[in-house]
C-alpha cells in the first residue's frame, strides 16, 4: 500500500513539475523545476528497489541542471520573465502532441504485446551496484566504453576552446601593451 | 594605576623589513613555490598559533560596564568646573572666552553683577551633542575653570544633550574631602615648568 | 512488523531531526566560543551562565524578526530557498549510522533511518543538493552580491563534487561496498582505512571544507567581500534556516569522515561509540579551529586548487589502489 501511495504521490509531482517546467515563462521557476522534477524521478528508482541508480540519478541531474543554472545566470536576468517569440501555436501543438503520442507507443508497445522480459535476471547474492556493473562490463562493453571515449574528446574539445588565450593576462601587461594588443585585434576584424 | 604606561610612546627596536622573493612567472618557478608552500607547513604554524592561545588561556576581554579601562589625564571627555582650593569658590570669573573660542558654538554663557558688585555667571551651559570635545576652551581659560575630565559614558536619548553648569561644579562635599582632582591634562600647567621657565631679558 | 518499523522510523526521524537542529543551535555557540577563545576573547558571557543560553536568545530573536521578502524578488523561488539548505542537510542524515546499534528496553534499536547499501552515493549526493539552496537562493535575491555568490555557488558545486567523489573512490574499492555499515565492518578486521589511503583522507577532508563552505573556502558567503551572499536579502528565520543547515551539515559531514576513514565506531561497544562521539567532535573542532587560523582563498585559486592539484592526485591515488588490488 506505502509503495502505491508514494507511487502516486512521486508521479503526480514529476509530472506538475515539468509541467511548470514547460509552461512558465520565468527562467528561475523553469530552471527549479527540472531539478525537482529530475530528483522526484529517482523515487521510482528507490521504489523499485534500485538504489544504485536513484542515487546516480539524483548526483548526476542535480550536477547537470546547476550547469543550466549558471547559463541562465548568464544568459538571463533571472528575476524577469522572459518574452518569447512564438509562431504558430497550432503547429507547435500539433507536433508537441504527435511526438508525444509517439513516443508513449513506442514505450508502450512492449508492455501491452507483453513482450518485455528481463534479459538478465537477477544474479542472487549481488547487491545492486554488483548488478548494473555486471551488465555494463559485460553485454553493454562496447557502447559503455565507446560512450566513455565520446566525452573524453569532448573534455578535451571543451578545454581547447575555452583555453584560447589562457596565457595572456591584462592585469601582467601595461597599458601598452594592452593597446598594442586591442590594434592587432581590430585589425583582423577589419581585413 | 599610574599614568606612565600612556606617556611610553617608544616602540621596541625589533621591527624589521621582510624580504619578499619575486612572483615565478614561469611554469617551473610556480610548480617550485606551491611544492614548497604545501610541505613547509605554515598552515600547520597557523593552527598552532590560535590552539596555543587557546590553551593559555590569556583573555584580554574588558567586560565594560563591570570593569573599565583606565584613561589617561588628558583624556578630553565631558566638561567639568573646578572650585578654588583656598575658598571653595568658583573658579569662573565669567570672562566668556570659552565661548568665544568653541569652533562648534556649543558654550553658551551670560553673566551678570551681584550684589557685591562682582561678576558672575548666570547661565553656563555646553550642548553636548555638538560639542566635538576639542579642549580648545579648556586651552584657552585662564583660570584653568573649564577642563575635561574623564565621564565618557554621556548616552542619550537626545541629540541636545546639555550639561549646566551647576552639574559641572565640583560638588561642595568633594571640596570639603579635598578630593577634588587637578587637571595635569589639555591647557594646564606641565609638572616642573617652573624649571623650565626663562627669564624675559628686560635689555631689550 | 510493517506498522512496528513504520512507528520506529517514525520516531527516529524525530530524534535525529530535534537533535541536530539543537546541536545546530549549540555549535554556532560553540564557534563563537572557540574563535574567542583563540583570539583571546570571552564571546558570549551575558545571557545564563557562560552565556551558556544565548543559543536560546539568538533562537528567539530569529523566530520573532519580522520576514521580509523585497520587491523585485522572484519570490516562490526566494522563500523555497532556505527550506531546501536545511531539509536536505536532515535528508542526508537518513543513511548515517550515528551510533552502533543498542538494545532499549528489550527492543534492539539501529541508529540509522535507512539501511540502504548505496549510503555514501547517497549522502553525498544530498549534500550536493543541499547547494541549490544557496544558489536559488542568490539568484531570486535580485542582488548583485546574492549573484556573484550564486555564481561561485555553482562552480564550487561543479566542481567539488568531483574531488569528493574520486577521492572516495578508492576505499570504496578496497572495501567494496557504498554503505557506511560494511565501511565500518571491514574497518574492523583491517585497521583503519586512514593508514592505507591517507591521500584519499586528505582529499575529502579539503572537498568536505568546500562543501560545507568553512573557511578556506568560505567564498560562498564571504562577508569581507560581498556581505553575506546568498543571505544578504533574508532576514529572521529564514536566515536562520540557512544556518542550521549549515551547522547540520557539518555535523553530518564530520560524521561520515569519522566512518569512512577513522574506524567509525567499531565493535560497537560503548567505548566505541564514545569514541566516535569523540571524532566527531574533533572533525567539528577543526572546522572551527581552522575559521580561526587560515585566511580565505580566492574563488581563482579555489578553482586551480580542485581542477589542478586536487583532481589529479586523486586520480593518480585510483590508479594506484587499482595496481596495488590487483
Amino acid at each position: 500500500m506505502f509503495e502505491a501511495i508514494a507511487f502516486y504521490l512521486f508521479a503526480f509531482l514529476t509530472i506538475s513539475m515539468f509541467y511548470i517546467t514547460v509552461t512558465t515563462s520565468q527562467a528561475l521557476y523553469a530552471l527549479t523545476a527540472l531539478a525537482a522534477g529530475m530528483i522526484f524521478i529517482s523515487a521510482f528508482f528507490f521504489i523499485l528497489g534500485a538504489d544504485f541508480l536513484g542515487a546516480v540519478q539524483i548526483v548526476v541531474y542535480s550536477g547537470a541542471v546547476m550547469a543550466l543554472y549558471a547559463f541562465g545566470m548568464m544568459f538571463f536576468d533571472t528575476t524577469r520573465e522572459v518574452k518569447e517569440k512564438q509562431g504558430n501555436k497550432a503547429i507547435i501543438f500539433g507536433l508537441g502532441t504527435i511526438s508525444a503520442v509517439l513516443i508513449v507507443l513506442i514505450f508502450a508497445a512492449p508492455l501491452v504485446s507483453g513482450n518485455a522480459e528481463a534479459l538478465f535476471p537477477m544474479t542472487p547474492g549481488a547487491g545492486n551496484t554488483q548488478e548494473v556493473g555486471m551488465v555494463l562490463f559485460t553485454k553493454y562493453l562496447v557502447p559503455f566504453e565507446v560512450a566513455a571515449v565520446m566525452l573524453l574528446v569532448a573534455m578535451i574539445s571543451g578545454i581547447v576552446l575555452a583555453g584560447k588565450k589562457m596565457d595572456l593576462s591584462l592585469t601582467l601587461m601595461n597599458e601598452d601593451e594592452i593597446r598594442e594588443m586591442r590594434r592587432e585585434e581590430n585589425k583582423k576584424v577589419l581585413s | 594605576m599610574n599614568n606612565e604606561q600612556f606617556n611610553d610612546r617608544n616602540v621596541s627596536n625589533d621591527y624589521f623589513l621582510v624580504d619578499i622573493e619575486d612572483y615565478p612567472t614561469d611554469g617551473w618557478g610556480k610548480f617550485k613555490r606551491v611544492i614548497k608552500r604545501s610541505f613547509r607547513g605554515e598552515l600547520f604554524v597557523g593552527l598552532w598559533v590560535v590552539l596555543r592561545e587557546m590553551i593559555r588561556f590569556d583573555i584580554h576581554t574588558v567586560k565594560y560596564p563591570e570593569e573599565k579601562m583606565p584613561i589617561g589625564p588628558r583624556y578630553r571627555a565631558v566638561h567639568e568646573m573646578k572650585r578654588l582650593w583656598e575658598s571653595d569658590t568658583e573658579r569662573c570669573i565669567g570672562c566668556g572666552l570659552c565661548e568665544k573660542i568653541c569652533i562648534s558654538n556649543c558654550i553658551r554663557i551670560d553673566t551678570k553683577i551681584d550684589e557685591n558688585s562682582r561678576k558672575e555667571v548666570s547661565e553656563y551651559s555646553i550642548n553636548l551633542g555638538r560639542c566635538i570635545f576639542c579642549g580648545y576652551c579648556a586651552e584657552v581659560c585662564p583660570e584653568l575653570a573649564i577642563t575635561h575630565g574623564g565621564e565618557y559614558e554621556n548616552a542619550s536619548d537626545q541629540r541636545e544633550h546639555f550639561v549646566m553648569y551647576e552639574d559641572m561644579l565640583t560638588p561642595l562635599d568633594k571640596m570639603k574631602a579635598a578630593t577634588q582632582l587637578e587637571f595635569e591634562g589639555f591647557g594646564a600647567i606641565t609638572p616642573h615648568e617652573d624649571e623650565r621657565v626663562k627669564k624675559t631679558p628686560l635689555a631689550y | 512488523m510493517e506498522t512496528a518499523y513504520l512507528i520506529e522510523t517514525v520516531i527516529k526521524i524525530v530524534v535525529i531531526l530535534l537533535i541536530f537542529s539543537a546541536l545546530a543551535g549549540i555549535g554556532t555557540y560553540f564557534e563563537r566560543k572557540v574563535l574567542a577563545f583563540m583570539q583571546r576573547r570571552l564571546g558570549p558571557m551575558n545571557v545564563g551562565p557562560f552565556g551558556l543560553l544565548q543559543v536560546a536568545a539568538d533562537g528567539i530573536k530569529l523566530f520573532t524578526k519580522e520576514d521580509i521578502v523585497p520587491s523585485g524578488v522572484v519570490a516562490r523561488i526566494f522563500k523555497i530557498a532556505p527550506v531546501i539548505t536545511a531539509a536536505t542537510a536532515f535528508m542526508a542524515a537518513a543513511a548515517i549510522p550515528f551510533l552502533p546499534s543498542f538494545t532499549l528496553f528489550g527492543y534492539e534499536v539501529h541508529p540509522i533511518v535507512a539501511d540502504i547499501n548505496i549510503g555514501i552515493l547517497y549522502i553525498l549526493g544530498i549534500m550536493g543538493v543541499g547547494l541549490y539552496g544557496p544558489l536559488l537562493g542568490g539568484m531570486a535575491s535580485a542582488n548583485k552580491f546574492a549573484l556573484i555568490s550564486a555564481a561561485r555557488g555553482a562552480a564550487v558545486f561543479i566542481s567539488y563534487e568531483v574531488v569528493t567523489g574520486l577521492s572516495i573512490l578508492a576505499p570504496i574499492m578496497m572495501v567494496g561496498s557504498l554503505s557506511l555499515i560494511d565501511f565500518n565492518e571491514y574497518q574492523i578486521s583491517n585497521g583503519w582505512i586512514v593508514f592505507a589511503q591517507p591521500v584519499a583522507f586528505i582529499l575529502f577532508w579539503i572537498a568536505a571544507f568546500a562543501e560545507t563552505g568553512r573557511t578556506p573556502f568560505h567564498l560562498i558567503a564571504n562577508d569581507h567581500e560581498i556581505i553575506d551572499g546568498f543571505g544578504t536579502e533574508y532576514s529572521g528565520m529564514r536566515w536562520g534556516l540557512f544556518a542550521i543547515g549549515e551547522y547540520a551539515n557539518m555535523f553530518f559531514i564530520s560524521f561520515v569522515i569519522s566512518l569512512l576513514f577513522l574506524g567509525g565506531y567499531g565493535d560497537g561497544s560503548l567505548l566505541g561509540a564514545l569514541a566516535l562521539l569523540g571524532k566527531v567532535a574533533f572533525f567539528f573542532f577543526f572546522f572551527l579551529w581552522t575559521r580561526a587560523a587560515w585566511p580565505d582563498v580566492r574563488p581563482d585559486q579555489l578553482m586551480w586548487l580542485c581542477w589542478k592539484v586536487l583532481m589529479p592526485i586523486a586520480v593518480i591515488n585510483i590508479v594506484i589502489t587499482g595496481i596495488v588490488m590487483m
